[in-house]
């Protein structure tokens, strides 16, 4: 193949692939740039630059509300599945019996490989035969802890797949004890699973919709619940305010992870 | 860390950990396989109009559903919705992910986030802005009527059209991430050898990469479809009645018409057919990658 060819292809891909990342961003972009946009309607041409549909979204009480509670649930989601996903990663690694091993990654990575909403359904009909019902935000937090363990269980468990055990037996040959080996060898080596693990945790937890719509206790909306029932009956830039806000902290908190772990350590 | 001391005097080495998977277990048993017990049992159960479901029991939700037309119809949708939103979301997401993969460039990082952020933007969001795109008096119909190319809306939500368009979009990440991290393992060195032996980029591409990236295929394509067949606030704000899918009608069976017996018994006919579809899928891709030189 002569050199100019290998040009011409490789033109071709980069306008095919750019053509996709448009599409990717496409929406995202139309929602910030309307989110600023001076005007009543969701629509273009742009009117002008202001800030009134993010003033509108600060004097909702709801919407604040909302997500303080969806960051709560979010973050002890992410605390409990950082602990139990990662020990259950290991155990399944590296002391599981190959038997048994096959139906503890079934298990472990049930709630992904089922519908959400099924998972939702189930919980609806079993907190209300034990008689817990959906009076209180015990039945959703769970919910929310069983739907994102998956992720942090995949994210260690492929970081230990990729983990030469050699560097551990190393270790132990030169006399640490097992706790030393954990702590010095294979807990820094499995980082940036936990990390990527409980990030993704996080990011779906705040995001999950059908387990929060089928176990909110009353009065308590996550904050995509609120957007949900609030497009019903507005179809304003306000939503595209709050779409903005999460963008921009979206923004924040990745380049915070790709200063520390670096994006490039993502894995599944 | 107590528990690790007497581990270390056991001798046995492999069950020493056991107490690592007991919180895990303990959750996933009680909170989510025992629960699916619960849906069966709800399936079973008479019907009533002054709770949400009567104490006897009864298969009557089981024949009903399978004796509607109706139903299946929603089914097929569904599945339909899925399989293409798969299959669209492989071939959008394979360049975006070799070409990240392979890229060397200081932009990366902000490819990276290009990649990202849709997935970390928030699904109610993501499908908000689908809605100002398609809708009657939305973006993409506004530019097709500048440039003179229609004179009346496109009906483009409200449809499977829509949803499809928009489950791509929602769950284009999901397929993009998982090829990454499989395409970023295999050695560039190996392709440099097939090229340094003759092999044609696309051979070298069929033949070494291709395959080599299967595993990737295989865990983002599982990914994308049981999502989209699951997916329900996408259908719920975008496919009006043309594009309900099964998730939208059950949901509506529960909180609308509180039919809870009826709802479970179609909850169950979605899960056994979601089961069967990717256990068939895994075989079948399981085969394909043995056979592989």
């Amino acid at each position: 193949m002569s050199s100019v060819d290998k040009t011409i292809w490789d033109r071709l891909f980069l306008v095919l692939v750019g053509a996709i990342y448009i599409f990717l961003m496409f929406p995202i972009v139309l929602v910030m740039l309307l989110s600023f946009n001076s005007g009543e309607f969701l629509a273009f041409p742009l009117e002008g630059f202001s800030l009134r549909w993010f003033e509108s979204l600060f004097s909702n009480k709801r919407f604040l509300d909302a997500t303080l509670y969806s960051v709560r649930i979010a973050a002890i989601s992410t605390i409990v599945n950082g602990v139990i996903g990662t020990l259950a990663a290991i155990y399944v690694a590296r002391h599981a019996r190959t038997g048994a091993r096959n139906w503890l990654r079934v298990l472990m990575t049930g709630p992904l490989l089922v519908p959400e909403i099924l998972t939702a359904i189930a919980l609806l009909f079993f907190f209300y035969e034990i008689g817990v019902g959906t009076d209180y935000s015990i039945g959703i937090q769970i919910g929310h802890i069983v739907v994102t363990f998956p992720y942090v269980f995949l994210n260690v468990s492929s970081a230990l797949f990729n983990f030469d055990r050699s560097q551990e037996e190393a270790a132990r040959s030169l006399g640490a004890g097992p706790w030393m080996v954990f702590r010095r060898v294979t807990l820094p080596a499995i980082k940036p699973g936990i990390i990527t693990g409980c990030l993704f945790c996080f990011v779906i937890s705040f995001d999950i919709f059908n387990i929060s719509l089928l176990l909110k206790s009353l009065g308590n909306n996550t904050l995509p619940l609120e957007l949900f029932d609030y497009l019903r009956f507005n179809f304003d830039p306000t939503a595209a305010a709050i779409a903005s806000l999460s963008i921009f902290l979206t923004f924040a908190a990745i380049l915070i992870i790709d200063r520390t772990v670096g994006l490039r350590s993502l894995r599944f | 860390m107590s528990a690790q001391a007497p581990a270390r005097v056991e001798s046995s080495g492999r069950g020493s950990g056991t107490w690592m998977v007991v919180p895990a277990l303990a959750l996933l048993v009680l909170f989510f396989a025992l629960p699916y017990l619960s849906i069966l049992t709800m399936s079973l159960r008479e019907a009533s109009t002054r709770a949400v479901y009567a104490d006897g029991f009864t298969i009557a939700h089981y024949t009903t559903a399978l004796g509607d037309g109706f139903i299946w119809g929603i089914l097929g949708r569904t599945l339909m919705i899925g399989t293409i939103v798969t299959v669209l979301a492989l071939l959008l997401g394979y360049p975006v992910a070799y070409h990240l993969a392979r890229s060397r460039s200081r932009w990366t990082s902000l490819l990276y986030i290009f990649v990202l952020s849709p997935l970390l933007v928030g699904l109610v969001v993501r499908t908000f802005a689908w809605m100002i795109i398609l809708s009657n008096n939305g973006v993409a119909n506004q530019a097709l009527r500048g440039l003179g190319l229609i004179d009346f809306p496109l009906q483009l939500m409200n449809n499977t059209l829509g949803v499809t368009i928009a489950l791509t979009h929602v769950f284009l990440p999901f397929i993009i991430l998982p090829l990454l991290g499989n395409l970023q393992a295999i050695s560039p060195d190996l392709a440099m050898a097939s090229r340094s032996l003759g092999a044609s980029r696309l051979r070298t591409f069929l033949k070494v990469t291709l395959p080599l990236s299967l595993p990737g295929i295989q865990a983002g394509t599982i990914l994308v479809f049981v999502l989209s067949i699951s997916a329900y606030v996408t259908p719920a704000m975008l496919g009006g009645s043309g594009g309900r899918t099964m998730s939208v009608l059950v949901v509506q069976y529960l909180i609308d018409s509180f039919r809870w017996p009826a709802g479970a018994a179609l909850a169950i006919i979605m899960a056994s057919v979601a089961i069967i579809f990717v256990s068939l899928y895994l075989r079948l891709t399981a085969r394909a990658m043995r056979r592989l030189p």
